[in-house]
């Protein structure tokens, strides 16, 4: 479905030389690449998180699969097409909903640039009423498109948004950071119903946010991509198995224990009563739980993956340990 | 293009020039404020076009009713540009914000969108006034239905020109996100069409004409419905005008493939 080839994009910027008449006369501009000779392919039906730090080449990587960019080298195919040629057939395929952008009307309410997308899309009436209702029952918001979209909170806005350009049944949907900005309630309604939009009318989703839970819920399949340069590419699971070292040990403790017992058992992470947090090696947990059952007076114990946040900083520090040492 | 695209765009289109209606028409005020300013500013043309002729009979040639037919379709031309043209103006603010990016991933040309996609509706009124006084103006020389048939092609020459006049600013909008002072540029130079070239000395006259036709545009229209235009000066508007909205689209690919999609 998703094809690329050894694509690069690379960005031109002028540099200040400290002299006004030199900036005017005689600019020099530096190149830098924001993506560099990345490869990847994606298949039908897949959800993709697609993480990096900022300024990693993420958004560019997805400007340029959707056809907003023109590649600096490389080829590209996408649903048999090459996006930048911008071909009818392509652009109604596809959706590209980002958290930074309104492609809603500001003055008039929601429906009307629904509408307006049906006109674009071509929509058969029946289907446009269809997927409206369903797409404004999962979101639990058929009240807010009578509103003005300017009078709307930013999460309600979102709402509008995705359903805005998901009317169309895309087959393939980029979401850039759709959850930014939002509050835990608004995140995890719009991760259910990305989820659920997914699941119905599997659709090939490639999505990318920094809040990494988003990509925990939501995708099997991470790629990582660093100043440019694909990093990892490959399942969740496996890079939580590869770089989460340690898992935490939650106990919720009967009564109250001396710090010198619990020390016992090793440093904790954390321990204020009724709960003991414990950083332990994947290895020693079996043991670790052995000496807890000796030892403490609980009534629940768990045993915990390490946060995705924990396991991508884990991820870039062994990267740049590897690279230091080449 | 076909039929069904033809049909589809201009669903579109009327789609987008409704929504505009409705956007302007929420503040009253503004509406009544810019309406009142346009004539007052034709007023004002008008008034200088009489105080020349009280001056002079003739001006290069011309009479008064001439030059006022000058003026008035130089209006026409320019009103509808406005008219059509509208959401030129408002182009940078999509690409320093980067929501350029949204109309670039629609299935329909981008034009549809930032080249006419905010119908001035308000300036439609004012077209009434001013195609009646053309009107008055034209019938009170000799006009035989050919130069009225070539008026009527050159005039929608004068209208492909100005949309590659427009296509070339959105152009430069998107490699120099500077829009508001080349549209200004654009304004005044096109101000310089409201009477006839003809009052112009010479090297002015030339590359008003043949390097950037504003007169083509603005002069030949009036010329031809006074029968003062001849036949290779006809055939030579529509060579300039081929040859501009060629440059104005070959300079838009080049711009789209320079766009960077700001503000991300």
């Amino acid at each position: 479905m998703i094809s690329v080839k050894h694509v690069s994009k690379i960005y031109k910027s002028h540099v200040r030389q400290n002299n006004f008449l030199k900036d005017i006369f005689f600019r020099t501009f530096k190149e830098y690449g924001a993506v560099k000779d990345i490869s990847f392919e994606i298949s039908q039906s897949e959800l993709i998180g697609f993480i990096g730090p900022n300024g990693a080449g993420k958004t560019s990587t997805l400007k340029m699969l959707a056809g907003i960019l023109y590649p600096s080298s490389g080829s590209l195919s996408v649903l048999g097409f090459t996006p930048f040629d911008k071909k009818r057939e392509f652009l109604k395929q596809i959706a590209f909903i980002m958290g930074q952008r309104n492609q809603l009307i500001w003055d008039l309410p929601a429906k009307d640039s629904f509408e307006l997308q049906r006109a674009v899309y071509e929509i058969p009436h029946k289907e446009y009423i269809k997927t409206l209702a369903n797409l404004l029952s999962i979101l639990d918001c058929a009240p807010l498109a009578d509103k003005p979209v300017k009078i709307l909170s930013l999460g309600e806005r979102m709402k509008m948004e995705l359903i805005a350009g998901l009317l169309h049944r895309p087959k393939l949907v980029f979401l850039d950071e759709p959850t930014i900005g939002l509050d835990i309630f608004s995140q995890e309604a719009i991760r259910t119903f990305i989820k659920e939009y997914q699941h119905t009318y599997k659709a090939t989703v490639i999505l990318t946010s920094h809040y990494l839970e988003d990509v925990k819920k939501l995708a099997k399949r991470l790629i990582i991509i660093h100043k440019g340069t694909i990093v990892y590419d490959g399942s969740l699971k496996n890079i939580t198995e590869q770089y989460s070292t340690e898992k935490s040990i939650k106990i919720t403790l009967d009564e109250k224990v001396s710090e010198k017992k619990i020390n016992l058992i090793g440093k904790p992470l954390s321990y204020i009563f009724p709960q003991v947090i414990y950083s332990v090696k994947r290895s020693e947990i079996p043991e670790k739980i052995k000496i807890i059952s000796s030892l403490l007076p609980f009534s629940d114990l768990t045993v915990e993956d390490a946060s995705i946040e924990e396991v991508i900083k884990t991820f870039f520090e062994e990267n740049n340990k590897l690279k230091v040492k080449n | 293009m076909t039929n069904i695209t033809m049909q589809h765009n201009l669903k579109i289109f009327l789609l987008f020039a409704k929504n505009a209606l409705r956007v302007t028409t929420q503040g009253r005020l503004g509406i009544i404020i810019f309406t009142l300013g346009k004539i007052v500013r034709f007023t004002f043309m008008f008034f200088l076009l009489f105080f020349i002729f009280s001056k002079t009979r003739v001006l290069k040639g011309y009479t008064f009713q001439e030059a006022a037919l000058f003026y008035m379709i130089f209006n026409l031309i320019d009103t509808i540009s406005q008219i059509l043209f509208r959401e030129v103006y408002r182009f940078r603010t999509l690409v320093a914000s980067g929501s350029l990016d949204t109309i670039l991933l629609k299935p329909y040309h981008p034009f549809l969108r930032i080249l006419i996609g905010g119908v001035d509706v308000m300036d439609v009124i004012l077209l009434i006034p001013y195609t009646l006084i053309a009107f008055y103006f034209a019938l009170q020389g000799h006009i035989i239905f050919i130069h009225f048939v070539s008026f009527f092609v050159l005039f929608l020459n004068a209208i492909w020109l100005a949309t590659s006049f427009h296509i070339i600013v959105l152009a430069l909008g998107i490699i120099t996100t500077e829009v508001d002072h080349t549209i200004l540029i654009y304004r005044d130079m096109t101000s310089l069409g409201r009477f006839p070239m003809a009052i112009y000395k010479e090297p002015i006259r030339s590359i008003f004409t043949f390097i950037i036709p504003i007169g083509v545009m603005t002069s030949f229209p009036p010329q031809a419905l006074l029968g003062t235009l001849s036949l290779s000066g006809l055939l030579f508007s529509f060579v300039i005008s081929s040859i501009l909205f060629y440059g104005a689209m070959s300079l838009w690919n080049f711009a789209l493939k320079r766009y960077q999609s700001w503000g991300g």
